[in-house]
């Protein structure tokens, strides 16, 4: 292994903020103790539960003329059919993903996809192949219910489709969702989407006519998947008693109840969502998207029995990033200052609406303010396509990959023509709104990228040596902002935590997330244990998300929630210190102001062997005398503020070499550099750096979904066809957490782990051009797309 | 089902033949002999990770893929590495089975997974999903091959799949392991 070189050092010394210490529920994960909604919803755990399938379309584009169930109904073992036609389904809204917006769930009003409600729960009109709609069946067992799938004699209308963007928008097209839109299959723009060109500041056209030099360019990002390996899956209990109980592998229990009650008209204090461990989320999409809950909740009341349903991992294959054809136009002063930015942006939404407004539209907003925030002329325009593929929605990463892409590729393009080294150029143009070029954050991370990549002694585009005779190595880089928390915050709406205080000294932490691996269960316990003066050790989070007993639980979206939880706990427990020190005062006959506590000890600040542990101190208390009730419980809500310290920033430097005969691209060594503001816990920030490579080489070098044209059939969904990055693909990577950006509250944090890969795609294809001297400008470079560009393909 | 303590392991034949399905199948998990009447208690079809999981509540597995692609079911048969999802529950009658259940509590692979935190690397595990299966890898790999190296670490866990991309704190906690076992076979001589 690599000589590892650059540990981390806080910009503040804390006690266990920023110390490398083991994950705290790493031990409970390695010997397989903690449970994931799959592990608590076993047939030992619910005897009488019944296993769900939906039908699937074997069609693109169909709808269903008619449906014999008689067949299956008769197959010993299913217990209950639900079908298109049952007036409980018929009447039924239509939905959409998100439409609580993914983290504000407490209307509909503000939903993403308000206005683009086009999924309708176990409808008639397939849009892609495996769309799950028609005719729902539960069994006794999982086969039975496979088993009377096949026995289901059902009519279909086959219609035409499109699976590429050019054949959808064609005259002459089939309209895919005439609901939504009568005249083609174009988005419409929405109150919220707002209008085609997004963004349009300053004179980008004037700016163009004056500039030294302008350059056009255009690069098509691919379709990644997420692919956790916890497979959506829920099972619902609709009890005699009217009441709810859904137990889900969502993100988002709060959304979920939200959505049961939106979609079934029942009082929110009868639907009891849990939500426990999440294996991996990875910006998969949101409850609305998943039509399965819904109906698995109508089989339960229909069957008085708890039904469970699971997707395998051919039916997870079900959203994506947004792919696009972009064209971007630069314009710049020959010293290398951009004057002026064009993006026009064409997706691919494929079959449904759902988060692609993020990728396209609402994440390059953003960016724009917060990445190219000191550009004068921008204009983005971006249009969304519906076909008859998986929909795009919200894979980590989302929007930010894109303009990483797209823009890295411009400005590289346009630093080589200018003669200015890359890096220099991005220290020139790249930062805030709010902040003067050049960014320090932006500067400093790029120079530790820089340093420990070698970046001086990367050769001029494709005159570097050989390598064993055929193979040439490159290097390249790119720069983004980190997740831009504040604003995050700020669209959520206020955030609850509470911390209870035990008689023993020991602490039960309510900071409510659902644990998906990014740590921010860690990152709330060193906020709250080096704020209270306890140890971390003794600090119990509540892992388990359960909106009968538990608050409002932060969605695990925007790499928000480390820093918003932090905060608050923060407050919560300076309130309850101050409450603990006010009482703990009085025994000593001291003020609180001289008092302080460290590992669960009060002590006199200025006489330390003055004290008494937490446990102590309760022990003197007479309940009947003292207003004091034990435990000693704080609640706390953080106000909203629409204070905006801007963002940090990262950057990714890679090493590749390419086999110039055999086409493959590998990554040799990769550096991540990126500022947290402040890491509070640092091998969670650093897991995420290196972690978030596997799906960053991933969409950079392996992964796409690949459908047959004639068919419409995907050929892929599963994981031997559709490769991810393996140990044996892992390359050498150095994380680089850094604190140099400090944003609103005591720790200001930047978020960092959905932010890891955007910069490694763009990266890698400059490196590759580096390397070779001709542009890919598609993910994933693929050995076929090398050997294309150098003109080998027919040999 | 009957639960039945024995105390040696039957060495019995892992491959069953098609046409002769057991009535009774005696397989040791985690110690302890279990007997399942076949047709009653499992189905001749069912897998070792449906058995594990649905019947006797051993969770720790994960079922992922259920189609051998991803390693999240690997457990322990006679103490080689095995895809659970892809192993029918008969054919592993009179063997022993152990799953990450029936690891001892401070098991090194354990703990050194649950340790790893030094600069670098990150954390052995971030979602947790894959974990046990990496776990019992680990453990496959440990016990034919003692002293991997790192070349060998990879191979050995390739087809162990991870989405957080935990791939080079799980390598460096495999390789402590390897390093502690080398440390305590040299203090033994």
């Amino acid at each position: 292994m690599m000589d590892k070189k650059n540990p981390f050092t806080p910009r503040v010394p804390h006690k266990y903020i920023g110390q490398y210490t083991p994950r705290m529920d790493a031990y409970d994960k390695a010997i397989g103790i903690i449970k994931f909604s799959e592990d608590i919803t076993t047939k030992r755990q619910f005897p009488d539960l019944l296993y769900m399938k939906i039908l699937k379309s074997p069609y693109p584009h169909a709808k269903i003329k008619s449906v014999d169930t008689s067949k299956a109904e008769a197959l010993p073992g299913v217990v209950g059919i639900l079908k298109y036609t049952d007036p409980e389904i018929a009447g039924m809204k239509m939905t959409a993903a998100s439409w609580t917006d993914g983290t504000a769930t407490q209307n509909r009003i503000r939903g993403w996809a308000h206005g683009n409600e086009d999924r309708k729960i176990l409808g008639d009109h397939a849009h892609l192949v495996g769309d799950e709609l028609g005719v729902a069946i539960a069994a006794e067992t999982l086969e039975t219910a496979e088993e009377a799938l096949k026995l289901l004699d059902v009519e279909w209308e086959v219609l035409p489709f499109a699976i590429k963007v050019e054949d959808a928008i064609k005259p002459d097209a089939p309209i895919f969702h005439p609901e939504i839109n009568p005249d083609n299959n174009y988005l419409p723009c929405t109150e919220f989407t707002g209008p085609d060109t997004f963004v349009d500041r300053g004179d980008v056209d004037r700016a163009f006519a004056e500039a030294d030099l302008v350059i056009e360019n255009e690069c098509t990002y691919g379709n990644a998947q997420q692919c956790a390996l916890d497979y959506w899956n829920c099972l619902v209990d609709w009890g005699r008693d009217g009441k709810i109980t859904v137990i889900s592998d969502s993100y988002a229990a709060d959304q979920t109840r939200m959505h049961f009650h939106d979609m079934l008209d029942v009082p929110l204090s009868k639907i009891r969502a849990i939500s426990p461990y999440e294996g991996g989320q990875h910006g998969r999409g949101d409850t609305g998207d998943q039509p399965f809950f819904i109906v698995t909740a109508l089989m339960a009341k229909k069957t008085g029995r708890p039904v469970k349903y699971r997707q395998t991992r051919k039916e997870h294959f079900h959203d994506t990033t947004t792919s696009m054809e972009a064209k971007i136009k630069i314009g710049a002063k020959k010293d290398g200052t951009i004057t002026a930015l064009d993006y026009d942006m064409l997706a691919n939404d494929g079959a449904y609406c759902d988060l692609g407004i993020a990728g396209i539209k609402f994440v390059p907003k953003e960016w724009a303010e917060v990445c190219i925030g000191q550009t004068p002329n921008v204009r983005m325009t971006g249009k969304r396509v519906y076909t008859n593929i998986i929909p795009d929605s919200c894979m980590r990463s989302i929007g930010n990959v894109q303009m990483a892409y797209i823009t890295g590729l411009a400005m590289d393009d346009l630093a080589e023509n200018l003669g200015i080294d890359p890096i220099e150029m991005a220290i020139k143009n790249i930062g805030c709104h709010n902040v003067s070029n050049p960014n320090p954050c932006v500067e400093e991370i790029i120079r530790a990228g820089a340093r420990e990549i070698g970046w001086e002694k990367r050769h001029a585009t494709g005159q570097g040596d050989w390598f064993e005779g055929t193979k040439k190595r490159g290097m390249g880089f790119a720069v983004n902002n980190t997740w831009h928390t504040e604003n995050h915050e700020y669209r959520r709406g206020p955030t609850q935590v509470m911390i209870k205080l035990n008689p023993d000294g020991t602490v039960i932490l309510d900071a409510p997330t659902v644990e998906v691996g990014t740590g921010t269960n860690n990152c709330a316990v060193n906020a709250c244990a080096e704020t209270l003066g306890v140890r971390p050790e003794d600090v119990h989070w509540i892992a388990v998300q359960d909106t009968q007993t538990g608050l409002k639980d932060q969605v695990q979206t925007d790499s928000a929630v480390s820093y918003i939880l932090s905060e608050a706990v923060y407050q919560c427990a300076m309130d309850l210190k101050s409450k603990l020190l006010d009482k703990v005062a009085n025994k000593l006959n001291r003020k609180p102001e001289e008092l302080d506590i460290d590992e669960g000890r009060v002590f006199v600040k200025a006489s330390p062997e003055i004290g008494m542990t937490i446990k102590e101190y309760f022990d003197l208390i007479d309940i009947y005398t003292e207003d004091t009730l034990a435990p000693l419980t704080c609640y706390y809500n953080r106000p909203l503020s629409a204070e905006d310290f801007g963002t940090a920033y990262m950057a990714t430097f890679v090493e590749v070499e390419v086999d110039t005969e055999t086409g493959e691209a590998k990554v040799l060594k990769m550096a991540v550099a990126s500022d947290g503001g402040t890491v509070l816990y640092p091998p969670g920030a650093e897991g995420q750096l290196v972690g978030g490579q596997c799906q960053g080489l991933g969409e950079g070098l392996y992964e796409q979904m690949i459908y047959d044209e004639a068919t419409g059939i995907p050929l892929n969904f599963n994981f031997v066809d559709y490769h991810f990055p393996t140990m044996a693909d892992f390359p050498e990577i150095e994380p680089i957490p850094m604190e140099i950006y400090k944003g609103r509250g005591e720790f200001g944090c930047s978020g960092m782990g959905e932010g890891s890969p955007c910069c490694t795609p763009r990266a890698i294809e400059n490196a590759v051009y580096n390397a070779i001297g001709v542009r890919i400008n598609s993910t994933p470079i693929t050995p076929m797309k090398v050997l294309e560009a150098l003109g080998k393909d027919g040999e | 089902m009957v639960e039945k303590q024995k105390s040696v392991l039957n060495d019995g034949d892992a491959s069953v033949p098609g046409d002769a399905v057991p009535d009774m199948v005696r397989i040791r998990i985690n110690g302890k002999w279990y007997e399942f009447r076949v047709g009653i208690d499992i189905e001749p079809q069912a897998t070792l990770a449906y058995l594990l999981r649905e019947k006797l509540g051993l969770t720790g597995t994960k079922i992922s893929c259920d189609t051998g692609e991803c390693g999240a079911c690997t457990v322990l048969v006679d103490g080689k590495a095995t895809l659970s999802c892809m192993t029918v529950a008969l054919s592993v009658d009179g063997h022993e089975v152990t799953t990450v259940e029936g690891l001892a509590m401070d098991d090194p692979v354990v703990m050194a997974f649950s340790h790893q935190c030094e600069h670098g690397y990150g954390t052995a595990m971030q979602c947790g999903y894959c974990t046990p299966g990496f776990v019992m890898s680990a453990k496959g790999l440990l016990n034919e091959n003692p002293d991997p190296t790192e070349e060998e670490i990879r191979h050995a866990l390739s087809g162990n799949l991870c989405r957080c991309g935990t791939y080079p704190a799980v390598l460096r906690a495999v390789q402590h392991v390897a390093e502690d076992m080398r440390n305590e076979r040299e203090g033994a001589k």
